[in-house]
């Protein structure tokens, strides 16, 4: 069968950051533990005029030629942060990069799971030969809401992350038919309102885990007998926050056989760490939780070579778990190293937590609302910084609630 | 296994996962969270916990509980 995958990809992490040491301060926390617990070192924060369109085509802007946008027939948004409850973003992000009209597009829905559902879609359509050639644009997209003085306020984030998925992969290669499900009802984490996000973080750490053991042992049923520790050169697994993929890597771990927890974080260090190298800077991923990773991985794990089997873990709260796998492909460090992901990090502005604050209460005001145009002078007028004449896709105003959008 | 073996075994690994607790400060009527602990230290206490029992509970039955008593009976639940 031919190959399908990743071509290209891409990140957004927003350009404005928060320390999380200054935010455990800020909420009497002890800085250290908060931030060996969690493992994330800062949080990213979108100013008033950016949200899940703007992140999403600030993504894929950098990773389309105009030969790429001809080529593309299927353009898929994964998100729980959509704008609209009807309109999909995707038609927001379809008109920005300006790709031609026959394009199918759609949005999906699955809490963290929706940007794998969408990059699951793409595969299977050009896997079915329906694709004639074309390529499919993938998107996941997604930011938190304001949770102030609440335990999960030091898991929360935003990030975009783009990919093309083709029938001519260069970045990773999955093998389509290794995968394996695991689905179950369950009020973990959820949206039941435009401003609301809800739930309980035990039972969505419990539930996740059992969709982990659950999807693996499925994978492992349609595989067959496999070595944990040989089969899979690296483990990428969901990251709600960091500090997780330890609990999530020591489960796979112990269910081959029991072992001592150094020995785990033994495994760990080698083939799990360097895949959180971009999840520590901008917190909660998210839908683009597994491309983030992967995208970290390949930046900053030395021993990674052509042909390594990447284990991959998503989770959707709700719920689902998906484990699935793919191929590091040669030229994968050259692409990842071309978006400078690392530089755009860089240049985020930090925030103290009195401006995150303000940020963050700001946006919420827009929520709903049909008539605004958003603040520029946030963040000591970041705006005319850092995105005057950059070509980024920012908010410019909301009239009778249709969204206007426009490049800085 | 009786009662009070489950209960050693959880106050063991409560003591390995949290800081700066000494045995004494352990109230079983109480949550974890009373003692500082966060998701992701109960999540850790009560793997562990299960592994050394040699029982395996579908985590989701252990949403709703709350003291470190009511863990115990859940475990005393399914030890044969």
């Amino acid at each position: 069968m031919e190959k399908i995958g990743i071509e290209k990809i891409n990140l957004y992490g927003c350009s404005l950051c928060m320390s999380q040491t200054d935010l455990a301060v800020a909420r009497g926390k002890d800085p250290e533990r908060v931030v060996k617990a969690y493992m994330i070192d800062t949080r990213s924060l979108n100013p008033p005029y950016e949200d899940t369109v703007t992140m999403s085509v600030n993504a894929a802007k950098p990773i389309l030629s105009e030969k790429d946008k001809k080529d593309i027939g299927l353009l898929i948004v994964g998100t729980e942060g959509s704008v609209d409850f009807g309109k999909p973003i995707s038609t927001n992000i379809h008109e920005a990069l300006g790709l031609p009209p026959n394009v199918r597009n759609y949005e999906t829905k699955h809490a963290c799971y929706s940007g794998i559902a969408a990059l699951d879609s793409a595969i299977n359509w050009i896997a079915a030969g329906l694709n004639q050639g074309k390529k499919a644009l993938v998107i996941a997209t997604d930011f938190s809401r304001k949770h102030f003085h609440k335990d999960h306020e030091f898991v929360l984030g935003g990030v975009a992350a783009a990919v093309l998925v083709s029938d001519t992969p260069k970045v990773v290669e999955f093998e389509i038919e290794k995968k394996g499900f695991w689905t179950t009802n369950v009020y973990d984490t959820f949206r039941p309102s435009a401003v609301a996000e809800v739930g309980n973080n035990e039972v969505s750490l419990y539930s996740y885990m059992d969709a982990l053991e659950g999807s693996y042992l499925h994978y492992v049923s349609n595989v067959g007998e496999i070595e944990f520790d040989t089969y899979f050169n690296k483990n990428i697994y969901h990251l709600p926050f960091p500090g997780m993929s330890f609990q999530a890597h020591r489960l796979l771990c112990n269910l081959e056989r029991p072992r001592k927890k150094s020995e785990v974080k033994e495994s760990f260090n080698q083939k799990v760490l360097a895949s959180l190298t971009y999840a520590q800077r901008v917190g909660s991923t998210y839908g683009a939780s597994n491309l983030v990773s992967l995208c970290g991985i390949i930046k900053s794990a030395d021993d990674l070579k052509p042909g390594n089997r990447i284990g991959f873990f998503s989770y959707g709260s709700g719920a689902i778990g998906e484990f699935y796998s793919g191929l590091i492909l040669p030229e994968a460090k050259e692409i990842v190293d071309s978006m400078k992901i690392d530089q755009a990090l860089d240049l985020r502005r930090q925030v103290s937590v009195n401006e995150y604050e303000k940020i963050e209460n700001l946006r919420e005001s827009y929520i709903e609302n049909p008539n605004f145009k958003p603040d520029l002078s946030v963040a000591d007028n970041w705006y005319d910084a850092f995105y005057k004449g950059k070509e980024l896709l920012v908010l410019k105003e909301v009239k009778d609630y249709f969204r206007k959008y426009d490049w800085s | 296994m009786t009662r009070e073996e489950v209960a050693a075994v959880i106050k063991k690994h409560i003591l390995d996962n949290l800081e700066d607790l000494e045995e004494n400060d352990i109230n079983p009527a109480k949550s974890m969270k009373d003692f500082g602990a966060n998701s992701l230290d109960i999540i850790e206490v009560v793997s562990c916990s299960m592994r050394e029992l040699k029982i395996k509970i579908p985590r989701a039955e252990l949403a709703d509980i709350i003291t470190i008593d009511q863990l115990t009976d859940k475990f005393m639940e399914h030890i044969t």
